[in-house]
């Protein structure tokens, strides 16, 4: 016990230092968390909403984009007696400024299916449900979040379209989970939901319990028999299956972001304990001496490390719940912009993000400890181990660790170029190269001192000279610290060209794809991608403007099918603005003819990338006259959707799927009509009507907002990465101004003015942070380059522009600059107050 | 005759400095009865630290045989030297190495811990080496709180605390002005001699040698006896 206070105590006596290290953990532990988090919540707030809502179904009936007749349910039940069947109109509407999703249920048939609907015992809130058009029951919680109260009637818009809604009571869900997942659903009548959605006869698909076994396939034949051609029967687990596969990649990309953050943090600690062993040489040396067992010493350096690396965690974790909720917002954001609606409320942190947290915390300070543990082990057991002796040991390896830099980074890039790999793969490779590129720094390091201490020497004299040689001399402390700065500024260059090139593809792409001069489209947003049709009368109105402008109609649908949906974008388009649309295969010109006929399709470029479909090859959708294959016309860039839309001219959708609705109309004024009065002529034709009028530069700019808005979590994710790099670079630099206290006190001693000691280890630091901004530039390139061409492409299919601006390079360079200053600030003032005698009293 | 306590046969010993070789014992034998006191005389880099690395199993030698109280070091694992140390070994540096993140007290007792004799027997046996140290009051300061014949003085408790048959003393007293140096003497005097403790110490001093049961030095490689060491009174 006495040889482990010896170790806590050192622990103890160095607050600062044990303090940034904790905090690296911290850092680390808390952005791996809060991320996993928040992907978790998201998807577990999806898949349970999901299963609670499809309750104990095994099938679903649904049609296409108009749903399904009613009759088809009244078949169902009187013809083929399905007695485990209960019809469903789902859409979505904003009640008190928050967006529900609205699920009509016919209460007699539900009991069997959903968890929700299994307390209506209340026979008079069924009566009321029933009789009275426009009630609805929502959980008691929503309800006082919301100040809702019991009988009162509240607006509720949904399709543009403003009605009453009457809070009848509340649902009572038998547990917790369906608790959470019903948190924003309101459940009505089914009559109420078709008048309120806009559905009257027509229902969104129907739930069914099929028997295991040959009575189930007798049941599915009998009722696939009486489905018209438009409709099919899909296992309930299929859609959520597909819905989470959809997310899959950007919920990875999320996650290799945290780990980078973790890789940053896992310096930190290495830079540490590597640190608390190599200041303690002699004391190890002394304990050696006296009888202590290497196994003893490697034993007190993992408990001390044990002891950070557990505090860090627990305070990463506790950071992490914190950081969590917040990133569980922008997650969502980012997929009700993406993918579809959902809402994530009041989630407690998962006990699997926990446990995760918690095993990457203090594995990860074990396994950075390992080094500096061996290290320790290694030393001989004499009092005296010069500080020279183990620089000259560390530089020894230098040609070692260099070679193996190299190696590390062939293989990461061999990683990119085995196809097969994926998306895991191209992520290992990236990550081998940064650790590859790290292990090539202190060589550049020693290089890019000796080349830049000329200035140096300019600028600061001769104390210039000896922050430049401090830097070499001290290698195995500057080395790691320089390595964990360029990590993460390299991070933040890499991201930023990312989503730079991103930006202005998009910029670039909307350009192309939108070339009308004004867009009508419901207001609706309720629906996330899809929005309800425009009002018929509205569109007739519209289109006299026929004179006037070249009018497009459009319809965004999803088609629903046994292996999820396919995004089904049906638009009506003049030849000019075909021609212009940017094709990545396939000729304009050529697919012109049979585009418009509605014989072939187009693709998305993410659509070809994922079903690996190209001109020539063909498409099955279907259609309201059952499945049809259609052939590929082109593929074309888009970067609305990373799962890939089909486009279809509007005649082909209306001989296919029996949906004359519009839920889009744009405009472009003819020669001689300028777009002001443009704009008021379409205005006035829309009167009253709650529908978005938005002109093309507006349009523009919403869309590019919500690409921001999208990458608003890469950017705090960046900014965390940074701030790790930050506490690590100011520890790395505050150990190596402690242990040279000694060193720094004798320059006090022959007449250094705390001054010019200030300028010493301030010329360091910044040495440090222009050699780790250097160094970042090229990793940071090709980090972007990975992003773009293997992750993205691998994730998503998209091509991009890259773009690198000489500003990004420069930011990069100051931050790092900056970063390494403000870091060196603080311990350089403790040293130059340091009184030289005190430093000097101390033994070495 | 009794079995020699240290036993050095034909010990090699050389060093990389750079490019060159150095040779610091070319032929090196010694045997030192049980309860003998060696002092050991030489110019700075002589390897009279050496030495007491052979002997304490700290380091090993090129060729030649170590053996200490029977046992061959060279043939014990880097494990096995370590227990033998910890359990049959006291050290005395010129620099004291006090543990500072310890206290006086526990310094002292951490002999015993390693050795897993931390018994009550032993703590009082501590209690009462640094009482006989003069520093009974001082057991829970810190090493810097305390001057330097104090901190060697501590180290001496501590060297002593597991009752080693060996106990070696690198320049016990070099780091100490002339009188200090005398106490920390006077307490190897009271509390080795008595318990027929062996010493081997190194020193540059020597007005100490009087105090020597056989007094060497280091000459080209080999071990020496020094009669003409001034004061040297073996």
């Amino acid at each position: 016990m006495i040889l482990w206070r010896a170790g806590m105590r050192n622990v103890l006596r160095h607050p600062w230092l044990t303090v940034l290290a904790v905090l690296g953990v911290a850092l680390g532990v808390a952005v791996v968390t809060a991320v996993d988090h928040a992907n978790e919540a998201a998807q577990r707030a999806f898949r349970l909403a999901a299963e609670t809502v499809a309750g104990r179904a095994t099938h679903q009936v649904v049609g296409g984009p108009t749903g399904l007749a009613e009759d088809i349910y009244r078949r169902m039940r009187v013809e083929l007696r399905v007695r485990g069947s209960a019809p469903v109109v789902s859409g979505h509407l904003q009640l008190a400024g928050r967006t529900f999703q609205l699920i009509g249920i016919d209460p007699f048939a539900e009991p069997p299916l959903r968890s929700f609907s299994s307390r209506f015992a209340d026979r008079g809130l069924l009566t009321t449900l029933m009789t009275r058009p426009g009630t609805v029951l929502m959980l008691p919680e929503s309800a006082a979040e919301l100040r809702l109260e019991r009988g009162a009637t509240y607006p509720a818009d949904s399709a543009g379209v403003r009605r009453q809604l009457a809070l009848a009571g509340f649902l009572e869900p038998p547990d917790q989970v369906s608790r959470v997942a019903l948190a924003s659903v309101l459940v009505c009548d089914i009559a109420t939901a078709q008048e309120l959605l806009g559905m009257v006869g027509r229902l969104s698909r129907i739930d069914l319990i099929l028997p295991d076994g040959a009575e189930g396939g007798r049941v599915l034949r009998e009722v696939r028999a009486i489905l018209p051609p438009g409709a099919d029967i899909v296992p309930a687990g299929a859609r959520a299956g597909a819905l989470d596969q959809m997310t899959r990649a950007f919920r990875l990309n999320l996650k290799a972001l945290s780990l980078l953050a973790l890789v940053v943090g896992m310096f930190l600690i290495y830079n540490t304990m590597t640190f608390s062993v190599v200041r303690r040489r002699r004391l190890i040396g002394m304990l050696r001496a006296l009888g202590v067992s290497r196994r003893e010493v490697f034993a007190m350096i993992c408990a001390e490390a044990l002891l950070i690396g557990v505090a860090g965690t627990v305070a990463g974790l506790v950071a992490g719940a914190l950081l969590g909720s917040e990133l569980t917002r922008l997650v969502t954001r980012t997929i009700n912009d993406l993918y579809f609606v959902m809402e994530v409320r009041r989630v407690p942190l998962l006990p699997g993000a926990l446990w995760k947290g918690a095993l990457l915390g203090v594995a990860a300070t074990l396994a950075a400890t390992m080094p500096a543990a061996l290290e320790a082990t290694g030393a001989p057991p004499r009092a005296v181990l010069s500080r020279s002796q183990v620089e000259t040991r560390r530089r020894r390896l230098l040609p070692l660790a260099t070679c193996g830099g190299f190696v590390l980074i062939a293989a990461g890039c061999g990683l990119f170029f085995t196809e097969r790999g994926g998306i895991v793969g191209g992520f290992l490779g990236l990550f081998a190269v940064i650790v590859g590129y790290t292990l090539l720094v202190p060589a550049a390091v020693m290089l890019l001192s000796a080349l830049l201490r000329p200035l140096l020497e300019t600028v600061l004299g001769s104390l210039g000279r000896m922050a430049a040689r401090g830097v070499v001399v001290s290698l195995s402390r500057t080395g790691v610290a320089t390595a964990a700065l360029v990590v993460a500024v390299s991070a933040g260059i890499g991201v930023g060209i990312m989503v730079g090139g991103f930006r202005l593809t998009v910029q670039n792409w909307l350009a192309n794809w939108l070339q009308a001069d004004v867009y009508v489209t419901s207001a609706d947003r309720g629906g996330g991608r899809y929005r309800p049709p425009l009002d018929p009368a509205l569109v007739r109105r519209l289109s006299v403007l026929e004179g006037e402008a070249l009018v497009t109609l459009s319809r965004r649908v999803r088609i629903e099918g046994a292996a999820g949906g396919t995004e089904l974008f049906s638009l009506q388009v003049p030849e000019r603005t075909f021609l212009r649309y940017p094709f990545k295969e396939g000729d304009p010109a050529r697919a012109w003819s049979t585009f418009r006929s509605g014989a072939a399709v187009l693709v998305s470029e993410p659509y070809s990338y994922r079903h690996h479909l190209h001109p020539g090859d063909s498409v099955t959708l279907r259609t309201s006259r059952g499945e049809r294959r259609f052939p590929v016309a082109g593929v074309i860039y888009d970067y609305g959707s990373d799962t890939g839309i089909v486009i279809m001219s509007r005649a082909g959708y209306l001989a296919n799927f029996a949906d004359e609705s519009v839920d889009g109309m744009s405009f472009t004024a003819r020669p001689g009509l300028d777009l002001a009065r443009l704009l008021e002529l379409v205005r006035a034709r829309v009167g009253g009507e709650q529908v978005t009028v938005v002109s093309n530069a507006q349009l523009r700019q919403a869309t590019v907002e919500v690409f921001d808005r999208t990458f608003a979590i890469t950017g705090v994710l960046r900014m965390l990465t940074m701030l790790v790099a930050f506490v690590g670079i100011l520890s790395a630099l505050m150990a190596m101004q402690v242990e040279r206290a000694r060193e720094l006190a004798v320059l006090r001693a022959i007449g250094l003015t705390p001054g010019q000691v200030w300028g010493v280890v301030c010329g360091e630091t910044v040495l440090i942070g222009l050699i780790a901004g250097l160094l970042s530039l090229p990793l940071g390139i090709a980090e972007a380059l990975v992003l773009i061409y293997v992750i993205n492409l691998r994730s998503f299919g998209w091509t991009m522009q890259l773009a690198i601006t000489p500003a990004q390079l420069g930011q990069a360079l100051l931050l790092s600059v900056t970063a390494a200053f403000l870091a060196g600030i603080y311990p350089s003032l403790r040293i130059a107050r340091t009184s030289p005698a005190l430093a000097l009293k101390e033994e070495d | 005759m009794a079995e020699p306590i240290v036993e050095l046969r034909g010990v090699g010993k050389s060093f990389h400095e750079g490019d060159r070789e150095r040779v610091v014992f070319r032929d090196a034998s010694l045997s030192i009865e049980p309860g003998a006191w060696v002092f050991l005389f030489g110019r700075s880099g002589s390897g009279k630290s050496t030495l007491l690395n052979l002997v304490s199993g700290i380091d090993l030698p090129d060729r030649g045989e170590v053996r200490v109280d029977g046992s061959d070091l060279s043939r014990l694992s880097e494990r096995e030297r370590t227990l033998f140390r910890r359990n049959h070994i006291g050290f005395v540096f010129q620099f004291y190495n006090l543990i500072p993140t310890l206290t006086v007290e526990e310094n002292v007792l951490l002999p015993l811990e390693l050795s897993g004799t931390l018994t009550p027997a032993g703590r009082r046996r501590a209690a009462e080496l640094l009482d006989a140290v003069g520093l009974a009051d001082r057991g829970r300061a810190f090493p810097d709180r305390l001057s330097g014949g104090e901190q060697q003085r501590v180290a001496v408790a501590r060297a002593l605390v597991h009752a080693p048959k060996l106990v070696l003393a690198d320049e016990p007293t070099g780091n100490l002005d002339a009188q200090t140096g005398r106490q920390v003497l006077d307490l190897f005097q009271r509390l080795l001699r008595p318990a027929g403790t062996t010493l081997v110490l190194v020193t540059h001093s020597g007005e100490v040698a009087s105090l020597a049961d056989r007094v060497l030095s280091i000459k080209d490689g080999v071990l020496v006896d020094a009669a003409g060491v001034p004061g040297a009174g073996a």
